[in-house]
């Protein structure tokens, strides 16, 4: 039956193209949370109003997924791989 | 069997058919704040297809409202008894999750100003909508063949050609373009004819998985809550906020089964939303005569694990019941199979949206 536990999940962020890159790769996030969480942390991070973001260096998903979701269809290795450009990388 | 393989062929196609001609019928008002003449202009009727989005609209609403609207840049957004309506869920789905009773034509407001841009995300038109189409497009092919290599090598005109196939609601050019990518349909064996299997990786791809990997079907979930007290479906309180509404996505794992001749829909849900189908014994009972078994399995990880997305409704899932679950406009039989859904009920970008209402206790 459904936990009611709140997994955490361990997203791996890697910069794309001229992105700046972040000195801290890896966050934990609440499965919980959607994408979105995620990609105004990384605008936050960056101070970047526009930034695109993706899994798996090959689409972005909605930003009302859930992490957990993401990471349970996309996950490698116990991790979400998440990249991140200043312009569009991947059509 | 020759003879059963073409109806079978025959019923899909016509399934195909009637999914891209769905449309739901439109009366498109024209939100006050925005009106500038006397008299306010009549609402517009139109078709919104089902398979469709709002934003594809704007140009002939525009048309139609344009002399009525204030000057100045239009951020244009819609609006169903309160709630602003989120672009990028395909129309279709839209209607059958929040008209519980089934409205027609549905009544909708269109705002030209003041973008709620705390609840949606940027729209710029068409463009974000064919990106955001051809990223989920990208995002089914992942789940189906372990990466998005099929969608990505595509040509620009083919992509192009492929959108456009979606806009105008043309099916056959569709078929064209997207019977190259190979990703259906799905077999009962768990077999699919992907892309897959003519490995071609780059470094920066991850590594997709063996050729023994089970095939998996992109589902897409919306569950809302009703009252539980409700009688009559259609007299469910509108839905008021998009926190109240969880987006789900779970792929269903195909594996092949000894003795089972199909899996049915009740089955394929109560494995992929245990929270909301196998609490109540009565309700699982009264969903699937061929579940319970525990051969097919959720991908990887999630069924054990699986949380609905909002406090509310996790609060809701230990009382909840099912009390409609539709696809494509239609209440569908538990007991059929739950690949033929797939196959022939899903979108065009290859994900199968199903929207759940289930009863929740009053808080």
């Amino acid at each position: 039956m459904a936990a009611e536990v709140d997994q955490k999940v361990v997203v791996h962020v890697r910069s794309t193209g001229d992105a700046p890159i972040l000195k801290q790769s890896k966050f934990k996030i609440s499965g919980r949370d959607k994408f979105l969480k995620v990609i105004e942390f990384l605008r936050r991070q960056l101070h970047q109003d526009t930034l695109f973001v993706y899994i798996n260096s090959a689409f972005s998903p909605n930003p009302d997924e859930l992490v957990i979701d993401l990471y349970n269809n996309f996950g490698i290795d116990g991790k979400l791989v998440v990249n991140y450009a200043l312009s569009a990388a991947w059509g | 069997m020759a003879a059963a393989h073409e109806e079978a062929a025959a019923w899909s196609e016509e399934a195909a058919r009637r999914v891209w001609g769905g449309a739901v019928p439109l009366q498109v008002h024209l939100h006050d704040a925005d009106v500038t003449a006397l008299p306010p202009p009549p609402p517009f009727l139109t078709l919104g297809p089902r398979i469709g989005y709002l934003p594809l609209l704007i140009p002939v609403i525009k048309a139609h409202f344009s002399n009525a609207l204030p000057p100045g840049v239009d951020t244009v957004w819609f609006e169903y008894k309160g709630l602003p309506l989120k672009w990028y869920v395909p129309i279709g789905v839209l209607f059958d999750l929040l008209c519980a009773d089934p409205e027609r034509p549905w009544n909708l407001i269109v705002h030209f100003r003041g973008y709620p841009s705390e609840i949606l995300s940027p729209c710029e038109g068409e463009d974000s909508v064919k990106w955001s189409y051809m990223n989920s497009l990208k995002e089914a092919t992942f789940i189906i063949t372990g990466n998005s290599k099929s969608v990505m090598n595509m040509s620009q005109a083919d992509q192009v050609a492929l959108w456009q196939s979606v806009t105008k609601g043309n099916l056959d050019g569709y078929k064209n373009i997207s019977t190259r990518l190979k990703l259906g349909p799905f077999e009962e064996d768990g077999l699919v004819q992907t892309a897959s299997t003519e490995r071609q990786q780059s470094s920066d791809e991850p590594e997709s998985p063996g050729p023994g990997r089970p095939c998996r079907v992109p589902v897409r979930f919306y569950v809302r809550g009703v009252q539980e007290d409700l009688e009559d479906i259609e007299d469910a309180m509108p839905v008021s906020d998009w926190e109240s509404v969880s987006y789900i996505n779970r792929p269903f794992e195909i594996r092949k089964v000894e003795g089972r001749s199909y899996i049915t829909l009740g089955h394929a849900l109560q494995t992929l939303l245990p929270e909301f189908f196998s609490s109540d014994p009565q309700n699982a009972e009264e969903l699937g005569s061929a579940g319970g078994g525990s051969d097919t399995t959720n991908s990887s990880r999630s069924s054990q694990e699986a949380e609905p997305a909002s406090a509310s409704l996790r609060e809701a899932t230990k009382q909840a019941k099912v009390k409609l679950v539709r696809v494509q406009g239609i209440e569908l039989d538990m007991d059929i199979p739950f690949l033929w859904v797939a196959n022939n009920l899903k979108n065009p970008e290859y994900y199968l949206h199903i929207c759940v209402y289930v009863s929740t206790r009053k808080q």
